[in-house]
């Protein structure tokens, strides 16, 4: 099983290396054995940060993610501005100097190394005694790092690759494995800030030239309007900056001048070079193509992740003459068993959909299943984390309880006599105020 | 120093500035957005305070400027080179140049041109050869677009300011400067417009004699006193008086009640007792239009009076009348319609409009010439006994080298008297 879950991130570091030595083909050696290193660090210390609780190993992945995506946006608008300039195709000496190639390397496998050990959860790591799990470690890296040169000695001489092409190949690969991991998948949170930046931007653009509020405009206009601030915007305009930076190389690469052949005076001649360069333009398209479809592959996987969520049924509740609501604590439902119980109440023709939780620091809390921010499509909860539905965002546990953001709103309670009490008419009344300012902002509301 | 000045005109007119500068931002949004959900407003405000990212965003529409100098530059240089200016032809001018082994004329050559379909011109030396329109124009208006917009950001970021009054009927126009005349009328009516629904019109009389009435719209809003006047949300000026058991004096208030569209509630709170009443203008039979009530001025409103969380009574009542209940009292004296309105000092906004509208008439410019009148050129010139032929083109510029290669080849072949393929 704990194989099964590893393929698709061994295939990913396989295809990684095989990049890295094609791209440094000179330095092959050198590139295998920080490669093997590279892997083996990061698997490493995503074991022992994760046995120490004050430094998250996926923080430091994320982070790792999030300065390769920048740095990739970088290359490629840089590119685009040098787009005919020699320099940038190569790979000896001057641009991509050894100590250059080789911190990339040792960076890049580190990466693959800890997403990939990252991926198995504590109770399957636990199956293992510590040191035949570092051995092990050392063997796959081992393993993948002799397929990766047995592949790279296959493939044709005339596929080459340039330090562009290799940025691209190896941040779209890394981001490929680490998106069908929750708490490193960056897609899902990037399209949550698109959504809300997009949302801020038309806001802060209209305010600028003093358009009228939606009381005044028509339906149809603010229903397109209101397009603006839904979550298919922040999906298409995520997908539009997750996509962009391959785009952007693959135009360099098209758009790149041809050599100039007018000194030529035979026009077969011409042709011949002509064609020849254009050939080469095409073998260099490839590896953006080849990009493009796995970024494609890991906004999939981020968007219809396979985890599965604890999601209780909502239990409906009423409440005392009084006007409260009382969970006991023990019963049918332990509500201090660290997981989500969600429950229904109703007045009349209004409802509010709540949950109450135990946090990993031993605190109750009590919240709305909806946020401030997205439609209330509720939250579940995978491990260490409640998930947003309607946008994806993560929220880790220990949070769950602290308003702001993506979080569940949080309801006064009290504990008595062993139980949980909410006042009724605070619950119904805050449920109210944030499912009416949520769907304003669906409806493009300011 | 000609060194310094030659760098600081290729980094000015350079076309990375405005990406730099868009992506230096960029970063900046995503470490704000660490510390603070509001990122967009704390970035400009943010900005506003900082003179060095000013000075940064700044460089935006500076870089513009100094692009626009130097495209028309560009043109005019490119003018001389066809008008016959051995001088001016440069190689950076164009895509592509070529140096030949020498002619004895233009003449078979321009023939061979014109076939082709270039219109030609032939002056001291240089030959030149061209079709289709420049894009020039286009270019500028696209900078100017760009400039424009980034100089109204600016602005907008830095020198707003917003100052928001509740106008009423019947009440002085509360201008920031004061001293504003009587607001006569507020009316609401049906839009013929595609955007808006609703027109909105406060007609305010003048504020001395012989002054003007003044009237006052949605959009494009109107300036009064250098502001900007800016209808944000309407509601109703109430003024009630109730009575309690405890309170048998009675309490009388005028209230600003945020109730329009009809259904949404606004609280008015008796101050120092533990009441709280709340009221809403009644929603109207599904099919009508929800904003007639408030556009003839005579509407009900619904109330529900609290204390406490206790609801005590809830009632109707038209504005003028009064409702009693069980030792309660609730008196409807007058109603009046407002506009919750921001007066705004923001002369950044005259630049976005401009940025609109020169970005519109850029692509009217930009998208026929692109597809069908791209502009393509050669210029061959004799000089010093050297032939030295160049080509540049705006569009299908493959096409267009195909060509002058094609007619390399012709000159080459007339000036040995055969032709070689």
């Amino acid at each position: 099983m704990i194989a099964v879950k590893l393929i698709p991130h061994l295939l990913a570091a396989l295809c990684l290396l095989l990049v890295l030595l094609r791209c440094f083909a000179s330095r092959r050696k050198s590139v295998l054995l920080t490669s093997v290193c590279g892997l083996s660090a990061g698997a490493f210390t995503v074991l022992l940060l994760r046995s120490m609780p004050v430094v998250s190993p996926y923080l430091l992945l994320k982070s790792l993610l999030g300065v390769g995506f920048l740095a990739l946006w970088g290359v490629s608008v840089a590119v685009n501005y040098r787009k005919n300039a020699v320099a940038l195709d190569k790979n000896e000496g001057g641009i991509v100097s050894s100590v250059a190639a080789l911190a990339g390397t040792l960076l890049a496998a580190f990466a693959a190394g800890g997403i990939a050990i990252a991926k198995l959860s504590d109770t399957a790591l636990a199956t293992f005694p510590p040191v035949l799990l570092l051995l092990v470690v050392v063997i796959v890296a081992v393993i993948v790092g002799g397929g990766a040169t047995f592949l790279e000695k296959q493939l044709s001489p005339r596929v080459t690759i340039t330090p562009v092409g290799m940025v691209v190949a190896v941040v779209a690969l890394l981001l490929f494995s680490a998106s069908s991991i929750l708490r490193l998948d960056l897609f899902s949170p990037l399209s949550m800030k698109v959504m809300k930046g997009v949302h801020d931007l038309v806001h802060q653009s209209m305010e600028s030239v003093l358009i009228p509020d939606h009381v005044f405009v028509r339906p149809v206009v603010w229903k397109y309007i209101g397009f603006l601030f839904g979550k298919e915007v922040g999906f298409w305009g995520g997908m539009v900056i997750w996509f962009t930076p391959p785009v952007l190389i693959a135009l360099a690469v098209s758009s790149r001048k041809l050599p100039s052949v007018g000194h030529i005076r035979q026009g077969a001649q011409r042709r011949k070079l002509l064609a020849g360069a254009l050939r080469e333009q095409r073998l260099q398209l490839l590896l953006p193509l080849f990009s493009l479809c796995v970024l494609a592959g890991a906004a999939y996987q981020s968007s219809f992740p396979t985890v599965e969520y604890w999601d209780p049924k909502p239990i409906p509740v009423v409440a005392n003459e009084g006007g409260m609501i009382i969970l006991p604590k023990k019963g049918d439902i332990l509500l201090e068993d660290g997981k989500i119980h969600k429950y229904l109440f109703k007045q009349k023709e209004r409802e509010a959909r709540f949950f109450v939780l135990l946090t990993p620091d031993g605190q109750l809390t009590v919240d709305l299943d909806a946020c401030a921010i997205c439609k209330p499509d509720g939250y579940g909860q995978a491990e260490g984390s409640v998930i947003c539905y309607y946008c994806k965002t993560l929220i880790p546990l220990d949070t769950v309880g602290k308003p702001g953001g993506c979080n569940p709103v949080p309801i006064p309670f009290t504990v008595k006599d062993d139980a949980v009490v909410i006042d009724a008419l605070t619950l119904i009344n805050t449920w109210g105020a944030t499912v009416q300012a949520t769907t304003r902002v669906k409806e493009g509301g300011k | 120093m000609k060194r310094v000045i030659g760098l600081l005109s290729a980094a000015s007119t350079s076309p990375a500035v405005t990406p730099i500068v868009i992506g230096l931002f960029f970063i900046l949004y995503i470490v704000v957005a660490f510390f603070t959900d509001e990122t967009l407003i704390a970035l400009m405000e943010l900005t506003r305070k900082s003179i060095i990212l000013t000075t940064l965003l700044a460089l935006i529409p500076l870089g513009c400027l100094c692009r626009m100098v130097q495209d028309i530059r560009r043109y005019l240089t490119l003018r001389r080179c066809r008008g016959g200016d051995v001088a001016a032809v440069a190689t950076e001018l164009f895509d592509e140049t070529v140096e030949l082994s020498p002619q004895s004329g233009f003449s078979a050559l321009e023939g061979h041109l014109q076939a082709l379909g270039y219109r030609t011109g032939q002056q001291s030396g240089v030959l030149s050869a061209w079709r289709g329109v420049s894009l020039l124009p286009a270019q500028l208006l696209f900078t100017a677009a760009l400039g424009c917009f980034f100089t109204g950001v600016i602005l907008t970021t830095t020198l707003r300011s917003s100052d928001r009054r509740m106008i009423i009927e019947g009440e002085s126009m509360p201008t920031p400067g004061g001293g504003g005349g009587i607001v006569e009328r507020i009316s609401l009516s049906p839009s013929t417009g595609a955007i808006l629904a609703k027109e909105l019109t406060m007609e305010v009389g003048g504020a001395s004699a012989g002054q003007r009435k003044e009237l006052f719209g949605l959009y494009p809003p109107s300036l009064h006193g250098g502001a900007f006047v800016y209808p944000r949300y309407i509601g109703i000026s109430l003024h009630v008086r109730f009575f309690s058991p405890e309170i048998q004096s009675g309490y009388e208030n005028h209230y600003t009640l945020n109730t329009f569209p009809p259904g949404k509630e606004d609280s008015a709170v008796i101050p120092g007792t533990p009441y709280r009443v709340i009221f809403s203008i009644p929603q109207v039979e599904s099919g009508t239009d929800r904003y007639i009530a408030y556009m003839t001025g005579k509407f009900p409103l619904q109330f529900k009076l609290l204390k406490g969380s206790e609801a005590i009574f809830t009632g109707s009542a038209d504005v003028g009348s009064n409702f009693t209940k069980e030792g309660y009292r609730l008196e409807l004296l007058d109603a009046r319609r407002l506009v919750v309105t921001d007066f705004i000092r923001d002369y950044g906004v005259f630049f976005i409009w401009a940025a609109g509208i020169l970005l519109i008439a850029g692509g009217c410019v930009w998208v026929p010439i692109r597809l069908f009148f791209p502009r393509q050129e050669m210029v061959l010139l004799v000089e010093a006994g050297q032939f030295r032929a160049s080509s540049r083109a705006e569009g299908r510029s493959r096409a267009h080298a195909e060509l002058f290669h094609e007619t390399l080849d012709f000159a080459e072949g007339a000036a040995t008297g055969g032709s070689e393929r």
